[in-house]
Parts: C-alpha cells; structure tokens; sequence
C-alpha cells in the first residue's frame, strides 16, 4: 500500500484541467459526473486506510522544508472522510446551480449589451450561451478540485510548510469562484476575503517560521520530539491561534464572513462552511494541543470563553437576519464558536464532542446550505420574509432540511447530539476537577446558547416552510436529484451517526486519549 | 382466542420488551412506504403495530405484577463505555401498558378523525414516532438513552402540534384581536410547534446539565448501576452539588410536563388535531415528566438510608407541583375554548401527580405518596384520554372550537353525552364510583399523613383545586350539553349540516375508557391495594425502602370501617367537600341555569378582575414573552445595527478606505508628464552626486 494518500491529493489537482476541458467539450453534466467519479474515488481511497487504524505515508522533499509526509491519524481522519465526502456530493449539487447561475449572469450581461447595441440574434445568443455555460462551468468545476484539494492537504500535512502551501492552495480557488460567479459587488467583496484570510495566513506564517527556524525543522514529529525553545512558545502560540481563528471567523475577527457568504455562490458556501473553517478548527488541534501541550493548557480557558462568546453572539446575529444566506453565515459562525468551546474544554471528552461538532456541523450545514441553494433555484429569492409554505411545494427538500436542523440543534438521533453530549459533558467535568467557577458558568451559558441556536433555526424553518404560501410561488416545483440526493444521502448519514457514533468516536477517542494524557 | 398471539410473543422473553419501544419506531419506517400505495392505509399499519406493542407490553404484565424485573444490555458507544438497554420493573411496566393500550385506542380514534386528511402518511409517522420514543423513555435502563425518547416526544410534539402547518384560521387557538399586556393572545400552529418545542427545551438543557453532573461523578448513565453503588452521591453531596443535580433533572420534568414556571406551551399545543392533544395528554408527552419523577425519586429517597437528606428537592417538587394545580385549575375555569380547558385541567391534575410525588420523599410513609401519584397517573390517563377524543368528536362536528358554539347537544349526541360525564366525573372525582376520586383521595391522604411542615398549606391547595376542577368540568359540560343551541349551530342547520353521533372508530375508543373509568372505579380501592402493595414490595427489594406496615395507623384519627377500610377520613371528607362544592357552583350557573355566569362577574369589581386576571393567564405568558422573546429580539437588532454594522464593520472598512487612499497617493504621482519625470530624475542625481561629495 503506497501512494494511496498522496493519489487522494494529487489526483484533483492533477485532472482537474481534464474536467476543465470536458466541461468545454462534452458540457456540465460530463464534468459534474467526472469531478463526482473522481472525488467518490478518492473518498474511498481516504476511507480505506482509516478501516485499519492510522495510516501515513512519506515522501523526500526538499532539505530545507523536510519531509513531505501524509498522516491519516484518529484527529485527521474524520476531518479528512467528511471533507471529501461532502465535495463529492457537492460536486453533485453545483451542476444545476453553476448552470443556472451562469446562464443568469450571461443574461444579465447580453441584456445591458442589447441596451447599448439595440436588438439581437436569437440564434447567436443561444449557441453562445451554450458555449459560454461549457466553458465556465469546466473552469468552475477545475477550480473546485483544486479547492478540495487543498483542504485535504492541509490535514494530512506533517510538516509545517506543507500545511501553509495546501493552507494557501485552498484558498486561491476561493477567491476565484467569488469572484467569478458571486453576487452583487462580488469583486470587492472577493478582495476582502482575500485580505482577511491572507492576513491571517501571514500571521500563521510567523509563527510557523518562528518555530521552524528556532527548533531547525518543520516536521511535526521533529517539533514534538525537540520541542519549542520557550523564548518563540507564547508569541508562536498566539500569533497560530490568531491565524487560525481569522479562518475559523471567531467573534471579532468574523467581519469577513457575513459578507463573503453573502456575496459567494451556494456550492462555494456549503464548501466553506461545511469544510474550509473547520480547517481551522483542526489547526488548533494539530498545531496549538499537540505541538504546544504546554501553551494549550495555558490558553484553554480563554478560548473557552472565546468559543462562547463566539456561539452567543452568532446566534443572536441569526436571529435577525432577513437574507437566508447571512442567517446561515452567521449560524457558521455559531457552530464554529462551539467548536472553539470544545477545544477549550480541555478534556478528552470535550475534544472529542469538539471534533464530532466539525462532523456534525458539516453535515448539517451543507444539508442546510444545499436547501439555501434548491430554494434559490426554485424561487428565485434570498429573502425570508418572501418565502413561506414551501413545505408543500417541496417536501424532500424540507424533511432533509429537518433533519440537517436538527443536526444543528443537537437533536437525537442525529449527529448533533452525540457531539454536543460528549462536548459539554467534557467542559463539565473540567470544571468540576479544576472547582472553577468560571468554566461552570461557562458550561451553563454554553447549554443556554444551544437554545439561541435551536431559536433562530426553528425560526428560519417556520418562516420559508409553514405558514402560508405567497401567491407567486404557486407553481414551486421540488429540486431536481442532483440536489435531493446529496442532501438525503447526508441526511442518512446523520443519523447513522446520530444512532452510532462509534463510527467516527472509535477513531477519535483513544487519540484524544493520548494526547490529554489519560 | 388472544392466547395464540399471547404465547408466541412470550416466547420471545427479554426481546418482547425491545420490540414494545421498537415495533412504533418500525411502524415508522414503513409507515412512508405505504403512503406511496394508499394513504388509508398508513392507519392501519400504525394501528397494528401499536396493536403489536401492546400485546408485547401485556404480557410482561404476570412477571411484574409478581415484582420481577427484566434488564438486558447491548453494547453501543464502546467507546465510552455505555451499553443501550432495556429495565422492565414493575414501575416502567405499569406505564407501558398504560401508555400501549390508551395510545392504541387514539390510533383507532385517529384513523376515523383525520379521515379525508391530505398528509395522513406524515401524521401516523409522527403518532407512531410519538408513541415509540414515550416507550423509549419509559424502558430505557439509562439517561442516555431515555434522553433519546425525552427528545424524540419533543421533536413528535412540534411536527404534530404545528401539523397544519399552513397557519389556516380555523387551526388557531385563542381569540383573534384579543390582546394581554400589548402582546396578541392568539397563535398559530407553527408558532405553537416551535414554542413547545423551543420551551421543553429549556427544561431539557436542565435535564442534560443533571444528567452530566451525575454522571462525571458515577461514571455511568444507568439507573441500576446508580442504585447498586452510591458512592457518587456521598461525593455529590460532599461537594453540595447532589441537590442541584437533582434539581437540574427535575427541570426536565418541568419542561416536558408543562409544570410552573415552563407551564405555557400545553395551552398553545391545542393547535394539534385533537388526537394528537389526547396522545400528548393522556399517554405520551406530559406523562414523561411524571415517569422521570416516579423513576427517580425513589432512587433519591433511598439516599436518606446512607444519611443523605434530600427534602430540599422533594419540597421543590412537592411546591411546582401544588402551585401549578392551583394555577392551571383557576385558568381553566374561564376560558372559552374547550380543548383549552381540558389543557389546563392536564397541568393542573399533573400537578397533583408532582405534589403526591414530592409529598412522598417528605413523609416516613414514601410508598403512599409515590403509590397516590402514579394511581393518578393511570386514572387520569384513562378520563383525560377519554375527554379529549370525545371532545375531538364535538369541534368535529360543531367545526368550533369554542364552547359557545355548542350548546344543548345532548339530545343530538347521545353516546357523546353519556361517556362525557362519565369521563368527566372521573375529573371531578365523584365520589365511590370513579377512578378519579380514589386516585385524587389517595393523593389528599398522602398529603395529609405525611407530618410534614408544609402539609397543611399544601393540602388547603389540593382541596381547592378540586374544588374548582369539580366546577370547570361541570361548566364545561354545560356549556356544551345544556342550555339552548347557540346561534351557530343553528346557523349551521340552516346549511344543512345537521349536527349528529360520531362515527363508531371515534366512539368506541372514548367510549372504552369512559366506561374503564366507571369500571376501575368501582373496585377503586381494591385497585389501589393492589398497587400500593406492589410498589411496597418493588421499593423494598429495588431501593431498600422499607414501609410499615399499618399504613394507615398514623395519625389520632378512628379507623373507618366496612368497604372504606384503610381511608384517611379526613381526606375522605375533603374530597367529598369539594366535589359537592364544585358540582354544586357549576350545576347552578352551568346545568340548572339559574344564575347568568356573566352577569354574576360583571355585577362584582373583584370577581369581574380576577375573572380578567384568569383569562390573561395571570400575565405569565405575556410576561414569558416580553421577557424572553419581544425584548431579546429587541436587543439583537440594535445589537445587529449598531455593533456589528458599524463598530466592527469597521474592520472592513478601515483597512480598505487606508488602502484605496493609499493607492491614490501613488496614482497621484503617476503624472505620465515627461518633464516632471525628468525632474524628479535631476534631483535625485544631485542628492546622489552630493551624498557621493560629502
């Protein structure tokens, strides 16, 4: 068994000027069903080596970097089998979405163009629209690899500098498809997120440097064997946690967010959510708990209360938003909040709860987003409050929307709960070994903010759902598969792990044993 | 003829306890695949297979009647180390049958009420949901996993009571317009949905946080496990945290069964179908909260053995309990709707089950309080399962859902009429020949026996509260049955639509329990000897709680005699009391007619107030609201305005307005003019050529 990891990163980024080109020459559905194939692929190819415990791979690389290694341990593998399993089905979901939207924004453009020129031929435009749709969907379709890509090497990365170049890859990618195919004052708002993440990026940057450059390696396992010098440890630490929650748009540093959600289009959304920010989320496990064991115990109670302010205050943003997609932006930024909880909650409980949050959320959030993304292309609108009564006119839709709620709101049997169980409990049971006062309170407001959560979603629900169906969307008709069955797949998949957790928690707890030291 | 089903489910031993809780999950399942054929259909299925269920159920019934009990483990979160399970004792089934058969019957009901329904395969996955996480709850052998059913009546509640879910006029509860405190008093399906589901969660997050507290200290979620060995608790209590945990589980009972202060949702939950309104009434939803005290309290009593004293947590329960009898009873005196009333009355007769319960940890005697909650429970499943479907059958037919709408339909409904007021006087507890009066003596006795400081302020509760549930039930049965018909339903004659009998599958489920109630109600004493006998075996050799033998010895009172052997006449007498009182008030405004109920309040400033502060709900709701809806929202959009679109915007803005600045210095100086490119050039060599001098 050798280059099974590296195939699984490689791969995407290597055909992904095929799916380019079979999306200019054979049309979307050849490039969704290549991209889909291809990531299905290396989905089973991640999910294989996980079957039997941890898995890694090595390659030489250059002298002054290191090594250029794959790991595929209990922390990497659930972030690893949810990332491409949720760009698989995504791969799926954007064909009738990109199609749509491109076709939209060509309109858009011949429209203003007839208004200067005057007139038009039928003909030309059709035949053009088709070439144009082709041609853009094989470079979105590229730039999608590219991205899934980027965010599974940063998890299987093992060195410092491969996790800031897959770091910076998935990036790229981003701001492309921002700025290609997002919505009103889309450039600026994909230069905004450009600079946000890159100035967190940089930061990261730093403290990776410093670190590498005090210890002589980038390898993980090198810094772990030799250790930090202490003079870098407290400025690497936080100038790594800066970096990190700028990606995870903990409160303060989320002021990207909203905006980008706003603007991006749904399947770049989902990806976001559902994977990009939970990367880092699992930066701080890799970099913050295991390389700097020291500096974590130092830092967890603040991140703690960070999480928990982050969950609070996203929640109550959420609560109030009319824009369907800023709802689930700010409910991202929620979600993540509890994540950042857990890894607060220093025991090995809580960070298991934490990581099974990323699981859980991701499922949810892009069931959640794919609704968003359905709705946008039957409706034809982003606004709440012109919404209600869709239940009727597309019921998969709104029970996998449920169930994606549900997963949200910590409701058994789905996946929320066994995350949000394991995680509080977690944060319990340190307050009660430490007799802190201040992680009880937290432990309380933290159940109280699933509350807030559970409001703003059923909220949501009731408002595009029940209620009385506007007259203009008489003839809302449900989502084709495309969308319906990635959703019920993950729907499903919820609740499998809902029911048995053990699937991912066979995986993550006995690593989270090792390293909390139990 | 049931002896061939009887022996093969038998044969099944410990799976038979299994398949009580997963045969409705099944039903469930399947329940999609026959909708796709026929939509009928779905009914039958969930009939059958709660059918199944509760011939499983009953036959555990031998085995628990002689106090012997059922635990059997699988593995589940390996992980961690928590095994999945089922406990059979005698308390868990007891309830199962109980909530088996009476949710058998709702389904047989439900299949003739929600006839002609479009979403017929969405509403029996739901009731057969409901039913499988209530058995959940009732069978699992940990927190855990009974938390998965607490959640799962909670998730079938909101899908049913906001089951039509397009917010149609006619599916409100409350009157349109009316107003209490600036806040409307009337709601929708989904918003009730959402505001039962949202407010058992708060209890729920109560529930977890005591559940955690245990189970850092026990390392374990089962409730067997816990009794076995308790050192957890001497620990929890050294550390002054037991009582708070205890409390924190309580909280989940709060919520789920509608207790003060998390009381509101019951009422709004009237938007359901009224099936749906029996099931959570009678058998499913509210009953849990009053399981998870009948599970847990013993196992907290019993902790008295190793001198840990938990009478804080039992006075708590003991107070919710009578506070909210007392509170939901005086609101279901006024209110126009009947479904609304028959609400109030569950909350407030749940509330005797809690004040028994807690009146139970507070006496020497914890086998008659905890034998008086749970026989209420059982009375009341029966009556108040009965009331609702045969009120479901009135609005039915009436297509009203206010009292005021009907009048005088005993002459058209006969059966109806007849199993009402025996249902009915099962609520009012008439005396010697309903279940409800046993139970509800049962209940006085305990309270009154107990020798507790505050049995006397909460006996006078109990006493008035039956008082004035003796007078609701009477006026809600004569607003309906007597008097002249009101003017829309003769309006609705003059359509043609004549107003007559439900169908058979409507009446024969209510009719059942109407006549159980009767029925039990007659050997009701015996009934209860029989109960309290088992629970004094199964709490002594379970929880080691031991009971004296003279039961009813304490106290200076004589001994009454013949049949009414073993009654406190004390309690006796009170029940009596408040019977005649309450009947007597209600005949005379409500069945005799002989004082107008209206102008009897207007004619009086204080009865015309606390008529008004009744009707508003003392004002808890619309306070609940302001408090935690109206002005939270309030907040957050000036928090959204100010804060987050301007303060922090600024982190956007800042960094992007210094950049575009910045760019526009550099653009300035990007003349494109030759000469000032050439002059700039000469200085720069002259400062060279000068730095090269010096």
């Amino acid at each position: 068994m050798q280059f099974i990891l590296l195939q699984a990163v490689l791969l995407p980024l290597l055909l992904s000027p095929v799916a380019y080109y079979l999306g200019r020459k054979s049309g979307p559905t050849a490039a969704a069903l290549f991209s889909f194939g291809l990531l299905l692929y290396c989905t089973i190819l991640v999910i294989v080596p996980v079957l039997s415990g941890s898995y890694e791979e090595h390659y030489k690389w250059t002298q002054l970097f290191g090594e250029f290694g794959l790991l595929l341990d209990g922390l990497a593998s659930p972030f690893a089998i949810i990332i491409y399993l949720i760009s698989t089905v995504l791969a799926l979901f954007s064909k009738p979405y990109m199609v749509a939207r491109i076709t939209t924004m060509f309109e858009e453009r011949m429209n203003s163009e007839k208004q200067l020129v005057g007139g038009g031929t039928e003909m030309i435009e059709s035949s053009s629209l088709k070439n144009h749709v082709n041609h853009q969907i094989g470079a979105y379709y590229a730039l999608f690899l590219v991205m899934a890509m980027g965010m599974l090497g940063t998890i299987l990365a093992t060195n410092l500098i491969e996790f800031y170049v897959f770091f910076e890859v998935m990036l790229i990618p981003a701001f492309f498809m921002l700025a290609l195919w997002g919505y009103e004052s889309r450039r600026r708002v994909a230069l905004l997120f450009f600079f946000w993440t890159h100035v967190g990026a940089v930061i990261l940057l730093l403290g990776f440097l410093s670190i590498g450059l005090s210890v002589g390696s980038f390898n993980y396992a090198d810094i772990k064997t030799h250790g930090i010098p202490p003079h870098v440890l407290a400025l690497a630490a936080i100038a790594i946690i800066v970096g990190l929650t700028v990606k995870m748009a903990s409160f303060v540093v989320h002021m990207w967010l909203p905006h980008v959600y706003r603007a991006s289009p749904t399947p770049l959304n989902a990806l976001s959510s559902g994977a990009m920010l939970g990367v880092g989320a699992y930066g701080l496990f890799r970099l913050i708990i295991m390389l700097m064991p020291g500096q974590y115990e130092h830092f967890a109670l603040a991140l703690n209360i960070w999480g928990l302010i982050t969950m609070i205050y996203g929640g109550i943003m959420a609560l109030v938003q009319d824009d369907i997609r800023k709802l689930f932006a700010y409910s991202s930024i929620s979600q993540m909040g509890y994540i950042l909880f857990g890894i607060g909650s220093a025991s090995v409980l809580g960070l298991s709860g934490s990581e099974m949050m990323f699981v859980s959320h991701s499922l949810g959030k892009v069931i959640l987003f794919m609704m968003v993304g359905a709705i946008i292309l039957q409706v034809g609108t982003r606004s709440i409050t012109k919404m209600g009564g869709l239940a009727g006119k597309m019921p998969i839709t709104a029970v996998c929307a449920m169930i994606g709620a549900l997963t949200l709101m910590g409701i058994p049997p789905t996946s929320g709960f066994m995350a949000e169980w394991t995680m509080f409990y977690g944060a319990l049971q340190t307050a009660i070994q430490q007799g802190s006062m201040i992680r009880m309170a937290t432990f309380g407001l933290g159940l109280i903010a699933t509350v807030i959560t559970m409001a703003y979603i059923l909220w949501m629900i009731k408002r595009v759902f029940f209620g009385k169906l506007p007259e203009n969307l008489e003839k809302t008709k449900e989502a084709n598969w495309y969308v319906t069955g990635p959703m019920m797949v993950l729907a499903g998949f919820s609740v499998v792990i809902g029911i048995y957790p053990d699937v991912f928690f066979n995986q993550i707890i006995p690593f989270m044993k090792g390293l909390v030291g139990v | 003829m049931a002896i061939l089903p009887f022996d093969l489910v038998s044969g099944l031993g410990d799976l038979r306890v299994w398949a009580i809780w997963i045969l409705p999950f099944a039903a469930a399942l399947i329940i999609p695949a026959f909708g796709k054929v026929s939509k009928r259909s779905t009914g039958w299925v969930a009939v059958a297979f709660a059918l199944a269920s509760a011939i499983s159920a009953v036959t555990l019934l031998p085995g628990a009647l002689g106090n012997h009990e059922i635990h059997n483990q699988i593995p589940w979160i390996s992980s961690i180390g928590i095994k999945a399970g089922v406990l059979a004792d005698p308390l868990a089934v007891i309830m199962s049958n109980v909530v088996a058969w009476i949710s058998f019957l709702i389904f047989v009901y439900s299949t003739g009420y929600m006839k002609g329904d479009k979403d017929l395969t969405r509403f029996f996955f739901w009731m057969a949901f409901f039913l499988g996480s209530m058995q959940l709850i009732v069978l699992s052998d940990n927190f855990l996993q009974l938390f998965f059913g607490w959640e799962g009546v909670g998730l079938a509640s909101y899908a049913l009571v906001g089951f039509w879910y397009k917010d149609k006029k006619k599916d409100h509860v409350g009157v349109e317009g009316r107003h209490v405190l600036g806040l409307m008093d009337y709601y929708s399906p989904t918003h009730s949905g959402m505001k039962a589901f949202i407010m058992t969660k708060v209890g729920d997050v109560m529930m977890l946080a005591g559940m955690f507290l245990i189970f850092a200290f026990a390392g374990t979620f089962g409730f067997r496990e816990l009794t076995a060995n308790t050192s957890w608790a001497t620990a929890m209590a050294a550390q002054h945290l037991l009582i708070p945990a205890a409390v924190l589980l309580f909280g989940g009972a709060i919520g789920k069964s509608a207790q003060f202060p998390l009381n509101e949702w019951l009422l709004e939950a009237m938007t359901g179908p009224t099936a749906v309104s029996a099931l959570i009434h009678a058998a499913t939803m509210v009953k849990a909260g009053v399981f998870l005290v009948a599970r847990l309290a013993p196992l907290f009593f019993a902790l008295a053995a190793i001198g840990i004293n938990m009478d804080q947590f039992f006075e708590i329960i003991a107070w919710v309990g009578a506070i909210t009898a007392l509170l939901l009873a005086t609101q279901g005196m006024v209110h126009p709707e009947i479904k609304k009333v028959l609400a109030y009355s569950t909350g407030s007769q749940i509330g005797y089950m809690m004040m028994a319960l807690g009146v139970a940890g507070l006496s020497k005697q914890f086998v008659d309080g905890y034998t008086a909650g749970f026989f209420h429970l059982i009375s009341h499943a029966m009556f108040k399962a009965s009331l609702f479907m045969a009120a479901g059958s009135i609005l039915h037919i009436v297509g009203s859902r206010f009292m005021t709408d009907m009048g005088g339909l005993r002459k058209y409904m006969k059966k109806t009429y007849a199993f009402m007021w025996a249902a009915g006087l099962g609520l009012m507890g008439a005396p010697f020949i309903t279940t409800g009066f046993w139970s509800k003596d049962a209940i006085f006795a305990a309270v009154y026996q107990s020798g507790n400081t505050w049995a006397i302020p909460i006996f006078a509760i109990a006493v008035i509260t039956a008082v004035i549930t003796a007078f609701y039930t009477t006026r809600m049965i004569g607003l309906v049955f007597f008097g002249n018909k009101s003017k829309h339903v003769e309006d609705m004659e003059k359509e043609g639509h004549h107003v007559h009998e439900a169908s058979p599958s409507m009446w024969v489920p209510y009719g059942i329990l109407a006549v159980l109630t009767i029925g039990v109600g007659v050997m009701g004493l015996a009934f209860e000897h029989q109960i309290h006998d088992l629970f004094v075996n199964y709490l002594g050799s379970t929880f080691g709680i031991k009971s004296s033998v003279e039961t009813v010895a304490m106290g200076s009172q004589p001994l009454l005699g013949g049949f009414l052997e073993g009654v406190n006449p004390v309690a006796l007498m009170a029940s009596l009391a408040a019977f005649a009182i309450g009947f007597g008030l209600g005949y005379v405004f409500y069945i005799g007619r002989f004082v107008d109920p209206v102008k009897f309040v207007n004619s009086n400033i204080f009865f015309y107030a606390l008529h008004k502060f009744f009707l508003n709900r003392w004002y808890l709701n619309a306070l609940i609201y302001w408090g935690f809806v109206v002005a939270p929202l309030y907040v957050a959009r000036g928090l959204y305005k100010y804060f987050e679109n301007f303060v922090l915007e600024g982190f956007n803005v800042v960094p992007e307005k210094t950049m575009a600045g910045g760019a526009r210095i550099m653009q300035a100086t990007q003349t494109g003019v030759s000469q000032s490119y050439l002059y700039i050039f000469g200085v720069g060599i002259l400062i060279v050529v000068f730095l090269l001098l010096i």
